[in-house]
């Protein structure tokens, strides 16, 4: 019965082929114009590392400003100073643990007439690499003896690698930055988590960095501070080592917590530890640390952009026009064919066949309308592309979930709008259309 | 006009004329807040930044060589910029109206912690500065060669003067704005800074901030070990020039990098590509919903007239002329089409409070209704004309046909 | 007041020539009630549309009071049409989502009328055909006798110069047929000219005056005695 239900939709469809080109463009359009704002949310509040991302905490501290604090502006700052990161580094409380910015450097590739080129760095830990599941083509990151012995050992990205060593196994081989060499330790394989969780403070949607020091060695030699940095009181005292013991926040701190009982204990050792800071006349604001996983963090950061809901919300009551649309046009077609319908009638078809019938036929219509609204999709994604270029460049891709939801939407806005008109097409009576002489 | 039989009749057929009503009250509510939405990005897009634009290029240098000088190489590279021909002026600093990064901070009328002072940003220049980048001062005095010092990044001290834009002083004393000149004012709680300036307008690098117009100018040169140079040029000579002091600096001094040379013009088209992309999103979005509920009226028209041939030929028989039909159906048209921006204009409303809710959009202006309202009218009569005119062709004697 | 002279109609197609009527002509007085019969075919329908101006014809000549009503405009055909002639259609063409008061003011609204004018000669016509007290209604609630006889009450509205009825009992069973045709001819006696197209020779046999037609053709011409009164005015 179904395949015979199938077969007569295709007919009716192919019976009047223009409004049934009509009906699929209508539906169509909607689909293409939702799906596209629907890709591009979808893929900012994507998880990207869902393995992981509820073990895996991005730790704040209150030693903010007494002066600021509103009862109901409970905000921590964003960032840590280097003495609670270092202080928690050195604690080691959590099953991992790491501090991090971005500086950039400056490279001096080794061969003839090679110029020199900047490079975005992120200096970090050896529990970066496992931490975030880096994938390495070579080698891979260091162990904790190079954090402490301030060894210069650094990890490449794949494409200063390619840039430098023409892709080779760099491994072992040294490599010139600001003037000191660095031994490469390992070759990182392109990674583009979608969005940069792991540093959201100036871009989500912007490139990893180009390549991964330890964190000691850009405090030991002063290297720039390519964050933001945020300073409540003036250090005390004059020059970097002031700086380095001031209250101003400039580093990210993330710790992996394995279990809900790891995690307790962790805010137990945060909350002893800031009471430990109060007593000796840090943290005046009262006690206020956060451990946020990694979607947790990414809403506190507002990672989806509100341009990117208000154009949801308005492309989905684009999706209400078309649908109304459709409706219309539907209804259209069922009567236009009541002498079909009131025959099938005369005939012994039951009202719900005549239901069946109707709604596999709105269906399959909205099958039409959906693939051809996942062509319009993918072509409203390159405009987007194109408009905000560099910006987004890893953020319009349709990946299978997305295709079946287009898909699936569009069936089912479909067989919404053709609900009504199948009700009133089951009301004609039989033989009632039929011209008796 | 007959609008009593057109309303009665309408009514025992509602479902047609409630598809179209709804499709206009949406559409119209789609479209007012898209407008209103396309006009506040259009209004923060095109707020001046209080520099020449059109003629100001940036370029940074980031030293890396063990024996880079930075202070030389400065003192060097801004006497070769100046002395260029076609350049106007030229200095140093550590950013750039909307650049998207800076230096921001508070400043206070009273010494003392825990006193509530804005927040302002920070942009380091010398005695050149008011000339590179085209400012207006319009009290006190310009920076001279001795007050410029030479600042570390891990010096925490401020200078002893600055100049301030016109909204800094009007947040400072709101009550006096103009007594700003010659005050005093503290930042970091207890360091005293005298303000020997006011110029007119300058924007802070972040177009997002509602600070944005609160600027201070400190008398500094900067060794940070990298640094922006900001290169004003001559009318029609930016384009030229641009490429030659690349080359030049790049040539002169191979312990730093020369790298991110961008015109002001394409500063602030980054700065502010998701707004322009947003409207140009939106318009696109309305011109398609005009379209397809455009159809969808023809669409609903056509079946509607197809529907009615008979009684199109009774009126005709009855003395009804083709005008009197094609008025029929546009008299029809127009009262569903009113009914629907009715709706429409409440539903505007509505989302509209809902998006200032969600999103904190601002207030649709309010002539927005009406015209909305009017276009929406006329681009409904439009689409029905159409079918309205082949209603008119049906011909009379189809009321004799009994088949 | 009506006077046709040798009308001939011809449908041309590309492959085929077709000719409707034949020289027609046909000529009616004030106060006549005419029947025009003929087989299926014959060109009635012809015939009726041209007198009822809702078709031009190909050759000949139309006069209505004297005026020259062939070659009108659209919007003087229409006037006409308006204003002197009262349709009567085989299934009654009453528009459905209308009452029968709404159904009777159609051709009143093209003519001009002020509201207060209109609403008196509605009431009029309905209290004639005896449904005045059903103005409300409509026409789904009606029977098909009482349909035909708000199709009658709208032909009348406008007092037009004669009444065109097109087989106005082909859709009622004998008994509403009947009490029709006596509201007609009552009509008729009143003042009214009719002119009837049937093909039923009971009904034909009710008017004063026959014209048959045959292959487009006037085949006829004599009066028919056998009739219970004739209209004298």
């Amino acid at each position: 019965m179904f395949s015979y239900y199938l077969k007569l939709g295709w007919l009716s469809i192919r019976r009047n082929p223009f409004l049934s080109a009509l009906m699929i463009a209508a539906i169509a359009v909607g689909i293409g114009a939702s799906m596209t704002i629907i890709t591009v949310n979808y893929v900012m509040s994507g998880n990207p590392i869902p393995q992981k991302s509820d073990q895996l905490f991005y730790v704040q501290l209150d030693g903010w400003d007494p002066n600021k604090y509103d009862e109901d502006d409970f905000e921590a700052p964003d960032q840590v100073t280097y003495l609670d990161a270092m202080a928690l580094m050195k604690a080691d409380k959590a099953y991992r643990q790491v501090a991090s910015n971005r500086s950039g450097l400056v490279l001096e590739p080794q061969g003839e007439g090679e110029r020199p080129f900047s490079v975005s760095t992120r200096n970090t830990w050896a529990d970066f690499f496992p931490m975030f599941e880096l994938p390495f083509i070579y080698g891979s990151g260091w162990d904790d003896s190079a954090d402490d012995n301030l060894e210069k050992v650094v990890v490449l990205g794949k494409e200063i690698n390619e840039r430098v060593f023409g892709g080779e196994n760099s491994v072992g081989r040294s490599v010139r930055l600001n003037g000191m060499d660095f031994q490469i330790v390992g070759v990182m394989d392109e990674y583009l988590p979608v969005p940069r969780f792991y540093d959201v403070t100036t871009g989500a949607f912007d490139e990893p960095a180009d390549i991964f020091i330890p964190f000691n060695i850009a405090v030991e030699y002063e290297f720039s501070r390519n964050g933001n940095t945020s300073c409540w009181k003036k250090p005390d005292g004059e020059g970097y080592e002031a700086f380095l013991n001031s209250e101003c926040v400039w580093i990210q701190f993330w710790a992996e917590l394995r279990s809900d009982e790891e995690k307790q204990d962790y805010m137990a050792f945060l909350n002893a530890y800031a009471e430990q800071q109060k007593e000796l006349g840090r943290f005046p604001r009262p006690i206020n640390n956060q451990l946020s996983d990694v979607m947790e963090w990414m809403e506190n950061q507002e990672v989806v952009e509100d341009d990117a809901r208000v154009m949801l919300g308005l492309s989905l009551l684009f999706l209400v026009v078309c649908l109304l649309n459709t409706v219309g046009l539907l209804l259209a077609k069922f009567l236009g064919k009541s002498a079909d319908i009131s025959l099938r009638r005369a005939l012994g078809a039951s009202r719900s066949n005549l239901f069946i019938q109707h709604m596999i036929e709105s269906g399959l219509i909205g099958l039409g309308g959906g693939i051809f609204g996942l062509v319009l999709t993918w072509l409203g994604l390159r405009g987007i592309e194109m408009l905000f270029g560099d910006f987004i460049e890893n953020l319009v891709g349709l990946d299978w979930v997305m295709v079946l939801t287009a898909i699936g939407l569009a069936i089912v806005s479909a067989l919404l709008a053709g609900l009504y008109p199948t009700w009133r097409a089951c009301r004609i009576a039989p033989a009632s259309q039929l011209k008796i002489q | 006009m007959e609008f009593g039989p057109i309303w009665r009749a309408m009514m025992r057929n509602k479902t047609g004329a409630i598809l179209i009503a709804l499709q206009i009250a949406v559409t119209m509510a789609i479209m007012v807040n898209a407008i209103s939405i396309m006009q506040e990005r259009g209004r923060l897009m095109s707020r001046p930044t209080g520099i020449d634009e059109h003629n100001i290029f940036s370029i940074a240098s980031i030293g890396f060589a063990e024996n880079f000088n930075e202070r030389v190489t400065i003192e060097e590279d801004l006497a070769v910029l100046r002395a260029l021909p076609g350049v106007v002026n030229a200095i140093q600093s550590n950013s750039v109206p909307l650049s998207g990064g800076g230096w921001n901070t508070g400043l206070q009328t009273e010494p003392g912690e825990g006193i509530d002072g804005p927040s302002v940003a920070v942009y380091m220049v010398d005695e050149h500065g008011l000339d590179t980048l085209g400012l207006n001062l319009i009290a006190g005095e310009n920076f001279s060669a001795t007050d410029i010092g030479w600042r570390e990044l891990s010096d925490n001290d401020w200078p002893d003067k600055i100049i301030i834009t016109r909204a800094t002083a009007q947040a400072l004393y709101p009550d006096d704005p103009d007594s700003a000149l010659g005050n005093t004012v503290y930042a970091g709680d207890d360091e005293a800074i005298t303000i020997t300036g006011i110029i007119e307008q300058m924007q802070a690098p972040w177009n997002g901030w509602d600070g944005v117009e609160r600027v201070m100018l400190a008398p500094s040169h900067t060794l940070f070990k990298g640094t922006r140079y900001i290169i004003r040029t001559e009318p029609g000579m930016r384009d030229s020039l641009m490429p030659q002091v690349e080359e030049l600096l790049a040539e002169r001094n191979k312990d730093r990098i020369i790298r991110s040379m961008r015109s002001m013009d394409e500063i602030r088209e980054r700065s502010y590509r998701g707004d322009a992309s947003m409207i140009k999103i939106l318009t696109f979005t309305i011109v398609l919903l005009i379209a397809v509920t455009s159809l969808g009226i023809v669409g609903l028209a056509s079946f509607s007239v197809n529907r009615r041939t008979k009684q199109i030929g009774t009126r005709r028989a009855l003395g009804a002329s083709k005008v009197a039909i094609v008025r029929y159906f546009m008299t029809e048209n127009f009262i569903i089409s009113l009914v629907g921006v009715l709706i429409g204009a409440a539903l505007t409303v509505g989302l509209n409070i809902v998006m200032i809710e969600a999103f904190s959009l601002t207030r649709i202006a309010w002539y927005l209704v009406p015209v909305a309202m009017l276009m929406l009218l006329l681009v409904g009569q439009a689409a029905v004309f159409g079918p309205a005119k082949r209603a008119s062709s049906v011909p009379p004697a189809v009321a004799t046909r009994t088949v | 007041m009506l006077s046709m002279q040798n009308i001939s109609m011809v449908y041309r197609t590309d492959l085929v020539e077709t000719h409707a009527l034949r020289e027609f002509s046909l000529e009616v007085a004030e106060g006549d009630f005419v029947s025009v019969t003929g087989p299926s075919g014959s060109g009635k329908t012809t015939f009726l549309n041209i007198a009822g101006l809702l078709e031009q014809f190909t050759d000949g000549r139309y006069e209505l009071d004297g005026r020259d009503v062939s070659g009108l405009s659209d919007a003087d055909s229409s006037a006409v049409r308006n204003e002197k002639i009262g349709f009567i259609f085989q299934s009654f063409n009453l528009i459905p989502d209308l009452n029968l008061f709404d159904n009777v003011d159609v051709p009143l609204r093209y003519r001009g009328f002020s509201a207060t004018e209109r609403k008196r000669r509605i009431e009029k016509v309905l209290d004639t055909v005896g449904l005045a007290s059903r103005m409300k209604h409509l026409p789904s609630q009606l029977s098909g006798g009482q349909q035909q006889r708000v199709a009658i009450a709208r032909a009348l509205a406008g007092e037009p110069r004669f009444l065109l009825a097109d087989e106005p009992t082909g859709n009622l069973d004998s008994h509403m047929a009947m009490s029709v045709m006596e509201l007609i001819s009552e009509i008729n006696r009143n003042g009214t000219t009719i002119i009837m197209v049937t093909h039923d020779p009971v009904l034909a046999e009710m008017a004063s005056r026959n014209v048959h037609i045959l292959d487009g053709r006037v085949s006829n011409g004599h009066e028919q005695p056998q009739l219970a009164e004739v209209a004298t005015g």
